[in-house]
């Protein structure tokens, strides 16, 4: 009995998934019928419609254009996201640990989040050159306060109970990290990475179109000097596409697995 | 023998005192139950005793190296299935994962909970099976001292019965000191060595009853009894708010300065 009803849950809460699956391809679905209908008004040259878009993003992977483009600027995302996650997850945690710290970032969590990433990529520019520093840097500056802000909140909601419970039954320090802090902190953690990763992807096509000569955002000005408007979409599409990819296949499982213990019945 | 001695120990929250001038002393093998209002200072007490809270002031001196303390609350980890809450302590303590899964295992089962619950995370589980949940993970440890606050209040008569009987169990078998918090009377008497009550405003134990008879031959009927003759004492009458009257307050300047002598 308790069986079917476990299996039961699990059921439903696939089909839960699948479903929220549906609903996000419905509503991208739509958002492209309004594109084409844009499209149809505007004409080809200024707004090319969804097909032609990724007929052309097609031959641009065909003709080997897109994947090493793609690749570069994946992989400055990946370093300068990297570097934000781990040392915006350390920092925030340790500062979330004491009333002082937390106060004293507070305000300097704030202006950092409020400071634009192009007066980031100014500095940046710089002080780096035009090299691969200067994109991963402004990556880094601009996701570290998200996901500082995001560990910090959840070190700082810890139960105290749990905490004297820790102390209690005399955790060394390694167990309070793994059994006690980060799966407490995973809750907090994970919807500030996903915010920082959207973020990260912004930035980098940002830097790459004012600082490097490869990238997609040194593709992106390439095709806007030529005026081809079709290829600058297809850039675009491409990149969402890498950033919804990596958001619904590999950070929501993640989560939903990690959180495992909150789903169920009373959630 | 491994002994646990408190003198004169003094704690404010603020600037409210809410406990003053509470000693007492445990041995190894006994049980010290622990009765008094509600708001009387005795989880602030417990506390103390597990080494959770400083004290404002006090001697405190103990022996006992491994304690199991159960809370008021059930505390479980919410990201733990039952068995890996039970297995809490001996992760601690490093026992290997094979190991201590059998051993949380094997103690959950003896205390009603079966195979599934043991996989369940505590969101899943009745506020009573929460409650074993939480004792079993201080049980499975073998404590030298064992801190029980409330632990059975969660639970049905037939289960309490269980219970008891692998408390005296653990006890018998390794020795274990007890302290334990409880409401019921009853409980008290069926399972203590000695009984104290404490009393609020400040917290302090007003008066202890020693309870000569041997565990196994307590009979419901002497049980019974007993707790009835408890009921018609000053102390219990008034702290519990049955009877009018005044209970002597504690000799705070005489006993604060004499803090060296244990
Ligand atoms: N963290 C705290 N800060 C301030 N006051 C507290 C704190 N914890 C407890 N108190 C106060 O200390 C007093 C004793 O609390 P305690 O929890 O020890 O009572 P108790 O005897 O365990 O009561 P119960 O039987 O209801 O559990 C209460 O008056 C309570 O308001
Ligand atoms: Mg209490």
């Amino acid at each position: 009995m308790k069986v079917l009803t476990r299996l039961r849950g699990a059921l439903a809460a696939t089909l839960g998934y699948l479903w929220s699956g549906w609903g996000a391809v419905t509503s991208v679905l739509m958002f492209c019928a309004l594109w084409e209908y844009g499209a149809r008004i505007h004409g080809d040259l200024v707004l090319p419609g969804p097909v032609a878009t990724l007929r052309r993003l097609a031959e641009m992977f065909d003709s080997g254009l897109a994947v090493p483009e793609l690749a570069i600027s994946a992989r400055r995302t990946l370093y300068g996201l990297g570097l934000a996650l781990a040392a915006g997850s350390t920092l925030g945690l340790l500062a979330g640990r004491s009333l002082t710290t937390a106060m004293v970032s507070r305000p300097l969590v704030t202006l950092l989040l409020g400071m634009p990433p192009i007066a980031w990529l100014v500095l940046a520019m710089l002080w780096f050159g035009m090299g691969d520093a200067t994109p991963v840097f402004t990556v880094l500056v601009a996701c570290f306060p998200i996901v500082f802000a995001g560990a910090m909140q959840g070190a700082r909601t810890l139960d105290n109970r749990l905490r004297n419970v820790a102390r209690a039954y005399r955790l060394p320090w390694h167990m309070l990290l793994t059994d006690l802090y980060l799966p407490h902190v995973a809750s907090y953690l994970f919807p500030s990475w996903i915010t920082a990763l959207g973020t990260s992807w912004k930035v980098v096509v940002m830097a790459e179109l004012l600082t490097t000569a490869d990238g997609v955002g040194a593709a992106l000005a390439v095709s806007r000097s030529q005026l081809d408007t079709a290829t600058s979409l297809g850039w675009i599409v491409a990149v969402l596409g890498l950033l919804l990819g990596v958001e619904y296949l590999l950070l929501e499982p993640l989560k939903r697995r990690v959180e495992r213990w909150r789903s169920g019945p009373a959630a | 023998m491994n002994a646990l001695h408190i003198r004169h120990l003094y704690h404010r929250y603020g600037l409210t005192e809410v406990l003053a001038d509470v000693g007492f002393d445990l041995y190894a093998g006994e049980t010290l139950a622990l009765v008094g209002p509600s708001g009387c200072g005795k989880s602030t007490l417990l506390h103390v005793v597990a080494g959770l809270l400083r004290p404002s002031e006090a001697v405190i001196s103990s022996t006992f190296r491994g304690i199991g303390c159960v809370f008021q609350e059930p505390c479980l980890m919410p990201w733990k299935t039952a068995l890996d809450n039970i297995a809490l302590g001996l992760k601690a303590l490093g026992v290997p994962k094979a190991a201590r899964r059998r051993q949380a295992a094997a103690l959950g089962l003896r205390m009603g909970l079966g195979e599934e619950d043991l996989a369940k995370y505590p969101h899943e589980l009745s506020g009573g099976m929460q409650s074993r949940v939480s004792l079993a993970r201080a049980l499975v440890l073998s404590p030298d001292l064992l801190l029980l606050d409330e632990p059975f209040s969660a639970l049905d008569v037939g289960l309490k019965a269980e219970l008891y009987g692998l408390l005296r169990e653990q006890v018998a078998r390794r020795g274990t000191a007890v302290l334990m918090i409880t409401h019921d009377l009853m409980e008290a008497v069926r399972l203590a060595d000695r009984i104290i009550m404490m009393v609020p405003a400040p917290g302090r134990l007003v008066r202890e009853f020693v309870l000569e008879l041997a565990r196994e031959e307590r009979t419901d009927a002497w049980v019974y009894r007993t707790t009835a003759e408890l009921m018609q004492a000053e102390e219990v009458r008034i702290g519990f708010g049955l009877a009018q009257g005044e209970l002597p307050p504690p000799l705070h300047e005489h006993a604060r300065h004499g803090g060296c002598v244990v």
